[in-house]
């Protein structure tokens, strides 16, 4: 069981004003049929806590952003900042360690790797991103599956668990490192109601701390939970509505 | 301590892989293990045949004087450049086998045996040296001619009769052919020894060592040369000299060839099993690509992920490593020991150099590395964004290009045909391995069968050739017209010919009569005979017949240095030395090194006058056992009529002697080629199985659409069948030079000619049906595992 009002995880470590700040941003692919411009003069300024949905039609552009906001893609135009950092020129590795360091990324399919435990999913990051000492990391890994209520299962694999499950494992995972930045691509897509709102919960329980959370949604009625929604039409902001204080 | 997360990743990779895994390992390990063997084999024997050889103390030269005597020992010592000399007679008698039918027996004949220091042998049982009126076997002897240990022998020296003598002791002489390669025994025994069987007590010819010289041919000519002008100076008569190959084993260079032939066998066949494994880990990590990007969005570089595989691989490799060199070098040590008993000589020691087993254990562990760098490397290159929307597909795929244009016009109006063509050029890279794996099979495969082809119709071109059933050697030339008259009541014979020939060799400006001979005789003899023996139907590799000019076999070509048409090659015969137009050159095979020169000519060398040393005879039956029959009829009824006979020959003595044992080779190259057609299979297997993985969403969708199980399975068939025929190709380019090298090799060893450029038609016919059964064999599996999956389940597929 999610217990998201007892505000679970340790703060991010460093709060800026301004997480994350994307000004003039345009991206466009080379395709056979001509250039296709999925965003264009995008300006977007995410201060820390603050819970955002991404909303529009498919092919409007979201998960090009979200893939910019993560440093999955490169922008064509414009400047990506995180915190102090400019994003903009950084290699594809260094943008991987950037990541691994300060961005949690949460799937639609969950994508937790198959032939290993849950707990040892969780783990991942940490090792990769040698984050603690090796004997600190299950503990920690542990803690977390135990604030997302499924610590009991962290020894099992993946596909023994239920896709509610997958998706609380996943979320773990992408909160090991402690990132300042939690992006999340459709994940309550594939899971019941029930088990969506816990999700939500837990991801607004997170702002709390003073992280901040990205979530692309088709699903208009989780609207409730956001403090912010911008919504995207041909790659374009067409509205950025602020619909609650942060709490 | 508990694992990193990322090594217990690899872990359960290769625990859930393990049957792949497994292929992995054995196929890397037969690689390994074929390459250890041979490369053991030949470090071992190529050692202990030089060992075994120069232990004996070979002569650098063997001069024939005719009549040893103590001036012309005292002159040869006192040459400073001549290290040792000792007097001997090499004779060529018969010894009886327990068949009853006579061998030829080499009689080596050494004033003292147990102080003789060049060319010595190595006592084995029973006495050495054996007392008066008794002889030493060479060991092969014993089953070549049937003889008890301390049992008696018969022997017999031409024009004398047969005298039955103990076998006082069995000895080894390791600078010798075998008996049964060269069909013959070899005895040793002394002068008084020797008078007894009919033979002189006076010794023939002076064993020397030159100084400094085990290695060196051109010092060795140079030394022996410079002493017998001094002799023939001083009034000795040079019959010949006989220099062998400088510090060389008469097989050495042969078991050089052959275990280099296999060696690179076992390379290729390495770096198919290298390339194996390329394609099985490409195809791993072609269903890993959504991992590694699950890997890079939570912080994994991309040389955390390589490391994380080539670690893999790199375990993968030294299992096999770890289980095929040991293995390998026990077979190597093994197959050592075989070639060394069929060589007669000893293994001393079974060590193999360091650097050997370092070398093998390096190219364990890095060769798999090295082909898998680039499958590694590119699936670790690919960004998040790429490999989360991985299709499989290619850019280049999706536009509609001229291949797949002509793919789906193949296919006709059969849509899901179109695109199981069109999916074999889905995975450029991997299709290219599977091409450049079971095109190597393949190669090797028909280069084999090519060169067996070639090799039987060497043997068919041989034996058509070879107008003659058998020939007799006389001890002594007689007239022709008494063997006639001897031969005209035995009946089945068809025809009877002369067939004089004489030892001769390459002329020289100094006009010694040098050849390059072991003592035994073999092994670089040239023979004169005149033209009028020349076969009916001849093959001119060059030139053709000229009237006064000589005309030779490709082995006498190559003896006399590969001279041109139209040059002047000069024979010598006893001291003499007669300069001939060179008009010809003649393919025979299975034939010595042979000089026909006009029969004037040849009378003037030998000075007879319808007197012959040898007739040949055509039998009425071409049935192997009458041949053999008639051989000992003739040979009967002429030894009745008191001619002596040296030998006769058979074709089946001559296949004995030169044919079964070159195929044996070929055999073991047509396992080889066995061996790769199953990796090839193994790979081809592991690839579909890869495909089909990595399309289970797409059959579901398929089937979503209409298609049935058995489409499916039809299109996964096509697909596996268009990559195998994609293969053939690339096959026949390879190994049809592939083959006529091995034919050059093979060629030059037996014959000293190559064999010809044969395209086997059977052997293409062979690997087509073999690429049609086993690419439905390799597919039929994944296939089936298509089609068991529930929609659900197909399209629920990550």
């Amino acid at each position: 069981m999610v217990t998201a009002s007892a505000s679970p995880f340790r703060p991010a470590a460093v709060v800026p004003t301004a997480i994350i700040d994307l000004s003039g941003v345009g991206k466009t692919y080379r395709t056979p049929a001509g250039d296709f411009a999925a965003l264009t003069d995008i300006n977007l300024t995410l201060p820390g806590g603050q819970f955002l949905a991404v909303v529009g039609k498919s092919g409007s552009g979201k998960s090009t952003l979200v893939n910019l906001l993560t440093g999955i893609d490169s922008v064509t135009t414009g400047t990506v900042r995180f915190g102090d950092t400019q994003l903009n020129g950084k290699s594809e590795e260094q943008l991987t360690a950037w990541r691994g360091r300060h961005v949690g990324v949460v799937f639609q399919f969950f994508q937790l790797l198959p032939t290993l435990t849950v707990i040892e999913n969780v783990m991942l990051p940490m090792d990769f991103c040698r984050v603690g000492k090796p004997a600190e990391r299950r503990p920690k890994a542990l803690a977390l599956l135990d604030q997302l209520g499924i610590a009991e299962q962290a020894d099992k694999l993946p596909v023994d668990l239920s896709g509610g499950q997958q998706q609380r494992a996943a979320i773990a995972r992408a909160l090991a490192n402690d990132p300042q930045l939690l992006v999340a691509d459709e994940p309550t897509g594939n899971l019941d109601s029930r088990t969506t709102a816990e999700v939500m919960d837990l991801f607004k329980s997170l702002t709390r701390n003073g992280r901040t959370v990205v979530m692309v949604t088709h699903e208009r009625d989780l609207s409730a939970y956001f403090t912010r929604t911008i919504e995207l039409e041909d790659g374009r902001i067409v509205a950025d509505n602020r619909v609650g204080a942060q709490s | 301590m508990t694992l990193a997360p990322r090594w217990r990743k690899l872990l359960g990779d290769l625990t859930a892989a393990q049957g792949r895994v497994a292929l992995m390992v054995t196929a890397l390990a037969i690689g390994l293990f074929a390459v250890a063997t041979i490369a053991g084999a030949y470090s071992i024997l190529s050692r202990e045949i030089s060992r075994n050889y120069l232990n004996t103390n070979p002569a650098s030269a063997l001069i024939d004087v005719g009549a040893v005597t103590p001036e012309i020992m005292a002159m040869i010592a006192a040459d400073p450049e001549i290290a040792n000399a000792e007097p001997a007679t090499i004779a060529e008698g018969q010894g009886l086998d327990a068949q009853g039918n006579w061998q030829r027996t080499l009689m080596f004949v050494v004033p003292d045996l147990a102080k003789a220091s060049i060319g010595t042998v190595f006592a084995q049982d029973g006495a050495f040296p054996p007392p008066p009126g008794a002889v030493a076997l060479e060991r092969e002897g014993l089953e070549f001619l049937g003889v008890a240990r301390g049992g008696a022998i018969s022997l017999r020296l031409p024009g004398h009769a047969p005298q039955s003598l103990p076998v006082a002791g069995i000895v080894h002489d390791p600078s010798l052919a075998p008996s049964w390669q060269e069909q013959t025994a070899y005895t040793y025994l002394s002068p008084a020894t020797f008078a007894q069987l009919g033979g002189s007590a006076t010794l023939e010819l002076v064993k020397v060592v030159v100084r400094n010289a085990t290695f060196d041919q051109a010092r060795t000519e140079a030394v022996v040369g410079a002493l017998a002008q001094r002799l023939q100076a001083s009034g000795v008569t040079i019959h010949q000299i006989q220099i062998p190959p400088a510090g060389q084993h008469p097989h050495q260079t042969q078991m050089n060839s052959v275990l280099g032939m296999f060696l690179v066998f076992a390379v290729l066949a390495l770096l198919l099993s290298a390339m194996l494994t390329a394609t099985m880990v490409s195809g791993l990590l072609a269903q890993q690509i959504r991992q590694i990007a699950i890997m890079k969005a939570v912080g994994g570089t991309t040389r955390q992920i390589a490391t994380l595989y080539f670690v893999g691989v790199t375990a993968i490799a030294a299992l096999a490593t770890a289980i095929a060199i040991p293995l390998g070098l026990a077979a190597g040590n093994g197959f050592a020991g075989v070639i060394a008993e069929l060589l007669n000589f000893d293994i001393g020691s079974p060590d193999i150099p360091l650097w050997l087993l370092a070398n093998l254990i390096a190219v364990g562990l890095l060769l798999p590395l090295i082909f898998v760098a680039l499958p590694i490397r590119r699936a670790t290159r690919f960004t998040v964004r790429e490999a989360l929307a991985d299709q499989g597909l290619t850019r280049d795929v999706l536009t509609m290009g001229p291949v797949q244009r002509l793919l789906g016009r193949l296919a006709g109006s059969d849509r899901a045909l179109a695109l199981a063509l069109r999916n074999v050029f889905r995975r450029r890279g991997r299709l290219l391995l599977n091409l450049t794996l079971l095109g190597a099979a393949g190669a090797m495969f028909i280069a084999a069968l090519d060169t067996q082809a070639a090799w039987d119709n060497q043997l068919n071109k041989a034996a058509a050739l070879r107008d003659y059933d058998v020939e007799i050697k006389l001890a002594q030339p007689i007239a022709f017209a008494k063997i006639e008259a001897t031969l005209a009541g035995v009946s089945g014979i068809a025809e009877l010919r002369p067939a004089d020939a004489i030892a001769a060799a390459t002329g020289r400006d100094d006009g010694l009569m040098i050849v390059r001979t072991y003592p035994d005789g073999g092994h670089g003899s040239l023979w004169l005979r005149p033209d009028s023996g020349l076969p009916a139907e001849l093959e001119f590799l060059s030139g053709g017949v000229e009237d006064g000019g000589a005309i030779v076999n490709q082995q006498g070509w190559t003896l006399a240095g590969r001279p041109a048409i139209g040059s002047t090659i000069k024979v010598a015969v006893e001291g003499k030395t007669t300069p001939f137009t060179l008009a010809g050159v003649i393919r025979q095979i299975l034939t010595p090194a042979t000089i026909y020169i006009p029969p004037a000519a040849y009378t003037g060398f030998t000075g007879r006058s319808g007197q012959v040393a040898a007739a040949r005879l055509i039998s009425v039956s071409s049935v192997p056992g009458d041949i053999a029959a008639l051989a000992n009829t003739t040979e009967t009824a002429l030894t009745a009529a008191g001619i002596d006979v040296e030998q006769v020959l058979t074709e089946a003595i001559l296949a004995a002697a030169q044919g079964g044992h070159v195929k044996i080779l070929i055999v073991a190259l047509i396992a080889m080629a066995v061996i790769m057609a199953a990796v090839g299979t193994i790979g081809l297997a592991s690839s579909q199985g890869s495909s089909v993985t990595e399309r289970i969403r797409e059959f579901g969708i398929m089937r979503t659409v209409g298609a049935s199980g058995p489409a499916l399975v039809r299109n996964i068939l096509a697909e596996g069948l268009m990559i195998a025929l994609l293969s053939l190709p690339i096959a026949l380019v390879v190994g049809l030079p592939l083959g006529y090298g091995i034919g050059v090799l093979i060629g030059s060893m037996a014959f000293g000619l190559a064999l010809p450029l044969t395209v086997s038609i059977q052997a293409i016919a062979i690997w087509i049906a073999i690429l049609i059964v086993s690419s439905i064999s390799a597919s039929l599996v994944p296939a089936r595992r298509a089609i068991r999956l529930t929609i659900r389940q197909t399209l629920a597929h990550t």
